[in-house]
């Protein structure tokens, strides 16, 4: 497993995530990062232990006399057997595995632009675009703007801006005002997740060239 | 296809086994993992039983306390029923060196509050359950369930030396289940200092915990 991984959701979104008070969207881009991350599966751990305490404290409400021979009744019936869980995809985080058997808006990558391809999710809200981009071994994408909040979690291979390399597992997020052009690394493709509250805005004279990207749709 | 392109050849590790032997010290270190381990291995009714006593009250309450939107009476009653089905089919899979039972129940309590205020409040097909985010790969070093214990005890310590904001803010998210925007707004308060305030707490805490783990 890489643990190797640089770039990190910071302590609010773990803290929420812990909670479960991050926004789905979120929640599956920092359930895929910690896939890969041990340091943050640690620290999760110890903020999953805050939860715990907290819940220990808090006031005791009695139960129902009968609540639990009515769960040994259900637990008898077996009705309520464990759902099978969804067979993993080679190396892929358990929830893009689920989107990618359930969730996928259309079978087969579509066409972004010369170097880059994109597959939608359906993810049952509409503040964010969730989907897998691929960008072909050193494929430039058009320098662009963000107008909202974009999460991105590299899956597979890995890609540069003009700040670093990012690799399997790293995390990053864009806000307004971040400009970057990523490039897909000479070696292999790069499959990164994302998740995306807004059109991002290119800033390049050839932004036209990435139009499809200016549409989002959130399902 | 997509699945295809993804599909790479992976190396898993293979599974590692459960805590089978503890030694004594560690057996008296946490009846609750012990008995959600005998559950798991041998579908112990008594340790179930005992399980659900001291759970069911705690679970009610954690449902008692939540404030979000889709929260309705009966709630409490369906997630005691709820979280102790799961705890009773999961248990097999429980891993003592991921977590100790009182944290892994938390961590169903919590996805199972989630996702029945969820389905209360959301019209549209949800393909992912919170549970779904929850699937980490084990451990390559298992944490065994006595430093679990201590980190817990540690924790528990820390959390009564918090000043009272910071003890609010954290009830706040974890009990009442608020976003740090939701908590922002109630507060009243500018979510950049509902966010630090949160972090000075966890900092307060790790604190604590660093400080001990030197000794």
């Amino acid at each position: 497993m890489i643990t190797s991984t640089n770039h990190h959701p910071d302590e609010n979104m773990l803290i929420e995530f812990s909670a479960g008070t991050l926004d789905t969207a979120a929640s599956i881009c920092v359930s895929a990062h910690l896939h890969f991350c041990s340091s943050c599966r640690a620290k999760l751990l110890r903020l999953d232990q805050v939860g715990s305490q907290l819940m220990s404290q808090a006031e005791p409400v009695e139960v129902k006399d009968d609540a639990l021979a009515l769960v040994m009744e259900k637990i008898d019936s077996g009705d309520n057997a464990a759902p099978k869980e969804p067979s993993f995809h080679g190396d892929m985080p358990f929830s893009v595995n689920k989107l990618m058997g359930t969730s996928l808006i259309n079978k087969n990558w579509k066409r972004l632009s010369s170097s880059v391809d994109v597959a939608r999710f359906k993810t049952g809200q509409d503040d964010f675009e969730v989907a897998l981009h691929k960008i072909c071994a050193g494929g430039k994408t058009p320098k662009h703007d963000h107008e909202g909040l974009e999460y991105t979690v590299v899956l597979k291979g890995s890609f540069s801006d003009e700040n670093a390399v990012y690799r399997e597992g790293d995390f990053l997020l864009r806000q307004p005002g971040d400009v970057h052009q990523p490039m897909g690394a000479q070696n292999g493709e790069c499959i990164c997740l994302s998740a995306l509250s807004a059109p991002i805005k290119p800033t390049s004279p050839l932004g036209f060239l990435m139009k499809p990207w200016l549409r989002i749709n959130p399902m | 296809m997509i699945t295809s392109t993804l599909r790479k050849t992976s190396q898993t590790r293979p599974v590692e086994d459960r805590v089978a032997t503890l030694n004594n010290s560690e057996k008296r270190s946490d009846q609750w993992s012990q008995l959600l381990i005998s559950v798991g291995e041998t579908r112990d009714r008594k340790a179930f039983a005992q399980l659900f006593q001291h759970f069911g009250p705690l679970l009610k309450g954690f449902a008692h306390a939540s404030r979000n939107e889709g929260w309705f009476p009966g709630l409490g009653d369906d997630l005691v029923q709820e979280v102790m089905i799961k705890v009773w089919n999961k248990a097999a899979g429980y891993n003592a060196e991921k977590a100790s039972a009182t944290t892994w129940i938390y961590t169903v309590a919590r996805n199972c509050r989630i996702d029945m205020l969820r389905r209360k409040s959301n019209t549209q097909h949800l393909p992912l359950e919170n549970e779904d985010f929850w699937h980490e790969p084990d451990e390559e070093t298992p944490i065994s369930l006595l430093q679990q214990k201590r980190s817990e005890d540690r924790v528990q310590a820390s959390l009564a030396q918090l000043p009272k904001e910071q003890d609010q803010i954290l009830r706040k998210v974890y009990l009442e289940g608020k976003s740090h925007a939701e908590a922002s707004a109630e507060l009243g308060l500018p979510l950049g200092t509902v966010k630090s305030r949160v972090r000075l707490a966890l900092q307060k805490m790790q604190l604590i915990v660093s400080k001990e783990a030197q000794e």
